[in-house]
């Protein structure tokens, strides 16, 4: 550790209430810098004898910005100790600053840094605003970007059924992804900045098929993602890895397909699970990560209005507890139902996860994105189906 | 888990107040502000949550005296009962060393109370606690009302719906008056410092 470190780790174990308790009961003095991938800058408070005297976050000072800071779940802290020569403007009771970030950020006034948030439509007919899910990315790096483009609003970027290989990274502005349907277009959601436009699949098969469709709203900067690259990188993999990069690509088609059928009210659940049994139920513990050999398996989720079908594995495809992906299905969001001719192969999650660690930070982003896609996919899909009923 | 804080020497537990919204959490932390004035070290700190309030203080129980040579410091908290302040519940349970469940005793908040204890429950297990060893302690608050003819539950009929699993000590109280406000938090301490001493392996 650096000279003054005094202490550093991850925002997801001990959250910024947590912290400043700890420094508070230590009456530590120096600097807290918290950093997230969602922020340009890092956050800094400065501290006192155990209390928090001024803060600064992007263009906000003292205890706002302070406040602001509650709403980074993810992220790292670093502490380090020496002298402070800040004037205090904060002058708050410490764990009234503590219990006050923490209800603002209950009561949604303090906006929660992460890769989703949502935007009222105030365009949707019949009068009940809609609240469409958006999709941010980390920062981009630049790296990755072979060339920018530039789109006006409701500039088409790929329809569905097209055929194109290119993947692009926002670099500023909005992208509505739509699916085609009989009743007509079925808006899904919308991407932002750091969020990525196509699919993985795309650089790893010649002329895949566009699953959706994206058009600009307002005015949109895109950066062409450096395929060669990252198919270069994705040619080093092992074939587990591959694999579950695959599959999880193929989970948000057919989640998306998912909110289709629902919309259209044509896939029933019974049919899904006929004939199947229960192999993973939602919620449990399993921590085992499987790969399909022989036989058909559906994840479904279970929900107030019954359960939604989601996604239909074969041949090729992992099921159970991927450690690094969070996609809101199993085992904790979702169970799995298998045919009863399933054969299984064992992964190592561990093995995956290392190499996953080692991966470019480009090519993680891409998976997290789309993790992130099929678990905010997965949750239009159990609106829609809430709305069905 | 209490913190052993080396440089202050003081050993530092928490305490929190849990029951169903307006219930009295407030009302008997208010009444021990005030009551037990010389033992409090700081201000109390009270947020405005929806419906209700969280109020934090901290004190020093003179009467447990000393631990290895170490001050108990006791951190006080009620907690915001309403399903949105998970963020603010989870800050405030973290850690937690004992609860003081708060029973309503109006006939008509029965399943409010019932309810919340098994939200307690719920909660605790998410920390990997559990509601039948963590030191607790019961209240029955506003007792004083029968005096206006609102009608109460019999002490018997919420010892059956609420503690009878439990077994824990129970006391009837009027948090507004105060009666009863002290002999629940002193059995809390007490069960707390067992508890603390048998963690750490102190003996009596």
């Amino acid at each position: 550790m650096d000279k003054g470190v005094a202490f550093t780790g991850n925002l997801e174990f001990l959250n910024l209430g947590e912290l400043l308790q700890i420094i508070g009961n230590n009456a530590g003095t120096g600097i807290l810098r918290i950093t997230s991938k969602y922020a340009q800058e890092p956050g800094l408070i400065y501290i006192d004898a155990g209390d928090p005297v001024d803060a600064a976050s992007g263009k906000l000072k003292g205890l706002e910005a302070l406040f602001s800071l509650f709403g980074w779940i993810e992220g790292e802290f670093l502490f380090t100790t020496g002298a402070v020569n800040k004037k205090n403007v904060i002058n708050k009771n410490r764990m009234e600053i503590i219990l006050d970030g923490s209800r603002l950020v209950d009561d949604g006034k303090i906006k929660k840094l992460g890769p989703v948030s949502f935007q009222r439509d105030k365009k949707a007919v019949s009068g009940k605003e809609k609240a469409v899910p958006i999709l941010k990315g980390p920062f981009v790096d630049y790296m990755y970007v072979v060339d920018e483009e530039e789109y006006f609003d409701g500039d088409e970027i790929v329809k569905e059924g097209g055929y194109g290989n290119w993947m692009w990274v926002i670099l500023e502005g909005m992208v509505e992804i739509s699916k085609e349907t009989p009743k007509g277009p079925l808006r899904l959601l919308r991407v932002s900045d750091g969020a990525y436009v196509g699919s993985v699949s795309s650089f790893l098969t010649e002329d895949s098929v566009r699953n959706a469709t994206a058009k600009a709203v307002g005015r949109v900067q895109l950066g062409m993602l450096d395929s060669q690259r990252l198919s270069g990188e994705y040619a080093t993999m092992s074939a587990e890895l591959k694999g579950v990069v695959i599959s999880l690509d193929k989970r948000l088609k057919q989640v998306t397909d998912s909110v289709v059928n629902i919309y259209l009210k044509e896939k029933k659940i019974e049919e899904v699970i006929k004939g199947k049994k229960t192999v993973i139920e939602q919620g449990s513990n399993e921590e085992r990560l499987f790969s399909i050999a022989r036989g058909q398996a559906s994840v479904a989720r279970k929900t107030d209005s019954g359960y939604v079908p989601l996604v239909d594995l074969a041949q090729g495809d992992f099921f159970g507890h991927v450690p690094f992906i969070k996609m809101g299905h199993e085992p904790h969001s979702a169970c799995v139902f298998a045919s009863k001719d399933l054969k299984v192969a064992s992964l190592n999650p561990e093995n995956i996860q290392k190499e996953y660690a080692g991966l470019s930070a480009a090519f993680k982003n891409i998976i997290e994105h789309l993790a992130t896609s099929v678990s905010v996919t997965t949750m239009i899909a159990c609106e829609f189906q809430k709305k069905a009923k | 888990m209490a913190i052993v804080n080396l440089k202050k020497r003081e050993i530092e537990c928490k305490i929190v107040y849990y029951g169903p919204g307006r219930c009295g959490k407030t009302t008997n932390l208010e009444y021990i502000f005030k009551a037990y004035k010389k033992q409090i070290t700081g201000e109390m700190v009270s947020i405005n949550t929806d419906g209700d309030r969280t109020l934090f203080f901290d004190f020093l129980p003179m009467e447990l005296g000393k631990l290895k040579g170490c001050d108990v410091r006791v951190h006080l908290y009620t907690v915001p009962g309403q399903v949105q302040y998970t963020s603010t519940r989870k800050l405030v349970l973290r850690g937690v060393d004992g609860v003081v469940f708060i029973a309503d005793s109006l006939e008509v908040r029965r399943e409010k109370n019932m309810l919340s204890l098994k939200d307690l429950h719920q909660n605790l297990k998410e920390y990997s606690l559990s509601i039948l060893k963590i030191p607790l302690v019961m209240q029955y608050n506003k007792r004083d009302l029968a005096k206006e003819g609102i009608p109460l539950m019999p002490i018997e009929q919420m010892d059956k719906e609420l503690n009878r699993q439990l077994k824990v000590p129970a006391f009837p109280a009027s948090a507004v008056t105060g009666e009863g406000v002290g002999k629940t938090l002193q059995a809390c301490l007490k069960l707390t410092i067992q508890s603390l001493k048998k963690e750490l392996n102190w003996g009596d």
